[in-house]
């Protein structure tokens, strides 16, 4: 690509500040609104007029929200750990080898990602209550492994199979059991797509809301963010500054997560839908 | 090969870390702590005011207390999963309205025999009583009354020149003075989540909300009077401007805020919200006048007779306990503390006649307005369920943005509302 | 679907061969796969499958807080569902805003979705890093904060848009957004689109760049333009791609729950609004009519099952000709 500045780059870089307002401007828009003493009273415009830390005070004293990032932290570390691992095991059998309804499986995974959430609330709030695990977080983490699982199966059968097969077979050459190949050769490799998958797991577990208010109805202190700011939002409706505040506070652990792993995405996605 | 235990070990691990978690909390109930639900926003310092029934509490009966703030917005939704759930705490805040439906679902323990012992009966408010009272039983402890009524901003009605209504015509001409000259207030808003702050204007034009005929229910709100009463109530926003376009998906608490702001001239508010508004806003102290809701011609139009009830639940394990809170609750000095913090009625005749009798600006209009003009909704478990599909907000909602008309709106209403309360 | 997957298996990812000397090795190999499948199984077996088939069960019960409590049945056959087909609200809003919803908000996001990709293509790393950056930062602000923002932006009283359009001078009084069910569902797309966008961004991203470059500059060079270029070469390499992005957009889009819930007036005050997941709720939760509920929640399901179906079958038929 030869760089001129001709009437094509100019469009091109105005379409690119147009996507990037776009895209960043809710983002921008919070953050800005958290920072503004004045945003609570309509007095607020596009840059902060008076800074003040006085909302992210608030959300904590009032809001707990200390405490529901530490139950969101705990259910989504737990989800994403226990998803990957079984979710590499299985995507290992349906890449890695030949059996009767291989393929049966394979449509299983992807039709089983269409069930709606909402028609599983009922059947499943009743399947956790029998177990006892209403109002726990262990409850929740049950729930979000059966809603992550499919689409992470999905996307590390990608990359299983990118794994060329010559290194597995070189591996048992070397006299190695199938248990030390998997570990020493097939888990190194396939390390960086688990990283892709647990974002999805993550965001599962950061956002899901509709299970979080149901199967924790009762029990304030085990709160998820979602729903933590569900309930923050329902005492403080029109104080936007705390509630943007708040909004921020749990929304900057997932940036970060996402621009972190950024490059791995891309990869792992398009691995998902056509590798193999 | 021992690869393929990992999972279930793995497994194994996570959820013993977990419950290892979780254990801790308030879901082990043991014998001497009482789980209570409180409904949020009712008292500004809820929070203190518990700390010190929880000491006394505990001073009284060894016991530690447990108190569980729920918001009043999503509280039916929460008991109803509960209650399937069979999470319930020991003791609940429930709304007069609800009483009569949870107890329908048997999660309700009746309390008449603690009553009885404690010789409180011929005390109770009488209001209450029937509002809790399902199939011959008591289920719901009378813990406070309120009524709504409205407040308003008397150094707007000073500046102006403004007397306070005393009709509904008189409502409309000062709102129209407020419109003119102070373009910054919103006069009088309508909003259209907000069901109790409608049947004033029902009621106040002779309407009916639900009567029991025979063994059916009827809806009146599709009668000539109700339609009346709608028609002028969503005519303060759709036909004179006085309310604004927000309002049509305000919630109370919206307008209350709205009013703590300082935005509104005229608010339909409960007997507990001066309180609430004067702790958000110091600066409006002194400025806040209350009168009871003005009938069409003169007169006081009715309005709700909510409140509380203290409910106690079946799955508890400790209903002697419970029952000793239902009575530090709602008698004594606790009881007068509540109402006095909060600005509602005591639920015993001892405390409340003292409160009736009181001359404060902003206690005597709600007081005038619970004796002269307080009415009870349909006493039913199945008016929970009208309340929880939100038919009356949403007749309100459809009428304001204009989806509907005043006739359509009430008639779709009518009818859902004696769908659902004569069981389909 | 089915094609890619048999393509898959055809091409081998040749079953693992560990030394044959025993016959017992021979088991174990065999038994391998489903060894490693059992978890996954179990989970997706335990917690989508089976309360799949008590949904539908529930679905032919008059099912209340009483049966949930005692456990009991209480079977009415398909009362439920003669109530859901004889009621308007169905045909005449929740239909209509499921359907209509997910159409819209679906080729929105999926053809804006691309474009943006196309965009980066052409971009150098530098400039590519960063939009790709600004695209994460979309995808990652969680459901319910990105609902909020959006109500506040629109918020009729204090809300951006509003005070925006009043100092132009283009709107003279506040209005209401949230009322309106056109405005209400416009403002809903855009929180979708928003936040799906950047999925489909990013994956037809990285298929563009296995686009052989050779290809598109043979193309440029035989005169053909953007679109040309499009339709000719990029749309039918990255076929898969397409489809599995349009499939998970539609499952996703059908599903919307909070972003319309959390909405004012969404939870059920503002019947124009109700989608098929809310009503569901609604009915269930708010009326403890649990039986009703899941009727609504069967026929979710299975609408989704037969655009899925039809789908897939049309990818199948093209696939063979």
């Amino acid at each position: 690509m030869r760089r001129t500045f001709g009437p094509r780059t100019l469009g091109k870089g105005l379409l690119v500040a147009i996507l990037l307002i776009f895209t960043l401007f809710p983002a921008y828009w919070m953050i800005s609104s958290s920072f503004d003493a004045r945003a609570s009273s309509g007095g607020q415009s596009l840059i902060p007029q008076e800074f003040t830390l006085d909302n992210y005070l608030f959300v904590f004293e009032e809001g707990q929200f200390g405490l529901f990032l530490k139950n969101s932290a705990i259910v989504a570390f737990f989800t994403v750990l226990i998803s990957g691992i079984v979710a590499l095991l299985a995507s290992v059998a349906v890449a890695r080898f030949k059996f009767k309804f291989r393929t049966a499986v394979l449509i299983l995974v992807l039709t089983v990602q269409m069930v709606p959430l909402e028609a599983l609330v009922i059947p499943l709030f009743v399947q956790v209550r029998d177990l006892q695990m209403l109002n726990t977080l262990l409850g929740l983490v049950v729930v979000y492994l059966a809603f992550s699982l499919p689409f992470a199966i999905w996307m590390l059968r990608g990359f299983v199979a990118a794994v060329p097969v010559e290194l597995e077979e070189a591996a048992y050459l070397d006299g190695a059991s199938w248990g030390r190949m998997f570990r020493s050769v097939l888990l190194p490799l396939v390390a960086p797509g688990l990283v892709a998958t647990s974002i999805f797991s993550f965001i599962v577990a950061w956002n899901e809301f509709i299970f979080a208010m149901t199967l924790l109805g009762g029990a304030a202190d085990k709160y998820t963010v979602a729903i933590g700011l569900k309930q923050f939002f329902g005492v403080h409706s029109n104080d936007w500054g705390p509630v943007m505040a708040a909004s921020t506070i749990i929304t900057i652990p997932v940036m970060i997560f996402f621009i972190l792993v950024q490059g791995r995405l891309s990869g792992g996605l398009v691995a998902g839908a056509v590798k193999g | 090969m021992k690869k393929r235990y990992l999972p279930i070990a793995m497994f194994a691990i996570a959820a013993l870390g977990l419950t290892a978690c979780s254990g801790g909390g308030t879901d082990s109930p043991t014998d001497d702590t009482l789980d209570v639900w409180i409904m949020q926003g009712t008292n500004p310092d809820t929070e203190a005011f518990f700390d010190t029934v929880g000491d006394a509490f505990t001073e009284k009966t060894g016991a530690t207390l447990n108190v569980e703030f729920v918001q009043w917005a999503d509280a039916h939704d929460r008991f109803v999963t509960a209650i399937a759930g069979g999470t319930t705490p020991d003791i609940a805040e429930t709304g007069t309205t609800w009483t009569a439906e949870f107890a329908d679902s048997g999660a309700l323990a009746p309390i008449d025999d603690y009553v009885a012992e404690a010789g409180l009966e011929d005390d109770l408010v009488q209001g209450l009583v029937d509002s809790g009272t399902y199939d011959g039983s008591l289920f719901g402890m009378p813990w406070y009354a309120g009524v709504r009524s409205i407040i308003y901003r008397t150094d707007v009605f000073a500046e102006l020149g403004l007397a306070a209504p005393t009709t509904w015509q008189e409502i409309v001409d000062a709102a129209t003075v407020i419109q003119a000259e102070r373009p910054d207030l919103i006069p009088f808003p309508v909003p259209g989540d907000a069901e109790m702050l409608t049947y004033p204007w029902v009621w106040g034009a002779g309407g009916e909300v639900s009567t029991l005929e025979g063994d059916q229910w009827v809806s009146g709100l599709d009668a000539d009077e109700a339609r009346e009463g709608i028609r002028f109530y969503t005519g303060l926003a759709t036909e004179h401007g006085f309310s604004s376009a927000g309002a049509t998906t305000w919630k109370e608490t919206d307008l209350l805020d709205n009013f703590s702001q300082g935005t509104v001239a005229m608010a339909i508010s409960g007997s507990w919200t001066p309180a609430t508004v004067l702790e958000k806003a110091p600066e409006l102290e002194g400025k806040i006048g209350a009168i009871a809701i003005p009938g069409q011609n003169g007169g006081i139009s009715p309005s709700v007779l909510g409140g509380s009830h203290l409910s106690m639940f079946e799955g508890s394990e400790n209903k002697d306990l419970a029952w000793d809170f239902m009575e530090l609750m709602t008698t004594g000095d606790f009881a007068q503390q509540w109402a006095d913090q909060t600005g509602y009625f005591a639920g015993t005749e001892s405390l409340l006649q003292p409160t009736i009798e009181s001359d404060d600006p902003l206690v005597q209009p709600f007081a005038e307005q619970m004796v002269d003009g307080g009415a009870s909704l349909p006493v039913t478990p199945t008016f929970g369920a009208v309340q929880a599909k939100k038919t009356t907000n949403a007749m309100i909602q459809s009428i304001l943005s204009g989806q509907k008309t005043v006739d359509e709106a009430t008639t779709d209403a009518a009818a859902e509302m004696n769908d659902i309360m004569n069981g389909n | 679907m089915t094609v890619l997957l048999e393509r898959e298996a055809k091409k081998g990812t040749a079953p693992a061969r560990p030394p044959r000397r025993r016959s017992r090795a021979l088991v174990i190999a065999q038994a391998r796969p489903w060894l490693l499948l059992t978890p996954a199984l179990i989970l997706l077996g335990a917690l989508l499958l089976w309360p799949l088939v008590r949904v539908f069960l529930f679905s032919l019960q008059d099912y209340g807080l009483r049966e949930i409590v005692s456990g009991d049945s209480n079977y009415i056959g398909f009362g439920n569902y003669a109530e859901i087909f004889s009621n308007s609200t169905l045909w005449t809003v929740v239909l209509p805003n499921t359907v209509g919803f997910a159409l819209v908000s679906v080729s929105a996001t999926v053809v804006f979705g691309t474009l943006v990709a196309m965009l980066m293509a052409s971009l150098s790393p530098v400039w590519r890093t960063i939009v790709g950056s600004a695209v994460m930062v979309a995808w990652a602000m969680p459901a319910v904060t990105g609902t909020y923002v959006w109500i506040w932006i629109f918020d009729a009283d204090q809300g951006l848009v509003n005070e925006t359009l009043k100092s132009l001078g283009l709107m003279n009084e506040s209005f209401n957004w949230f009322t309106n069910p056109f405005t209400f569902y416009a403002i809903v797309a855009l929180n979708i689109v928003h936040h799906g966008f950047p999925f489909v961004a990013i994956t037809v991203l990285a298929g563009l760049l296995g686009v052989p470059k050779e290809m598109l500059e043979a193309a440029e060079m035989d005169g053909a333009g953007p679109v040309r270029r499009f339709f000719a070469i990029i749309y039918p390499t990255l076929k898969p791609v397409f489809s599995v992005v349009i499939i998970l957009s539609t499952i996703w889009d059908f599903k919307v729950f909070a972003q319309i819930y959390l909405m004012p007036g969404g939870s059920g005050s503002n019947r124009e609004v109700l989608n098929l997941g809310v009503w569901s709720y609604v009915e269930s939760f708010g009326q403890n009519r649990y039986g009703f509920g899941a009727a609504i929640a069967v026929l979710l399901t299975v609408l989704l099952l037969i655009i899925t179906a039809i789908y897939v079958r049309t990818l199948f038929k093209e696939e063979k000709e």
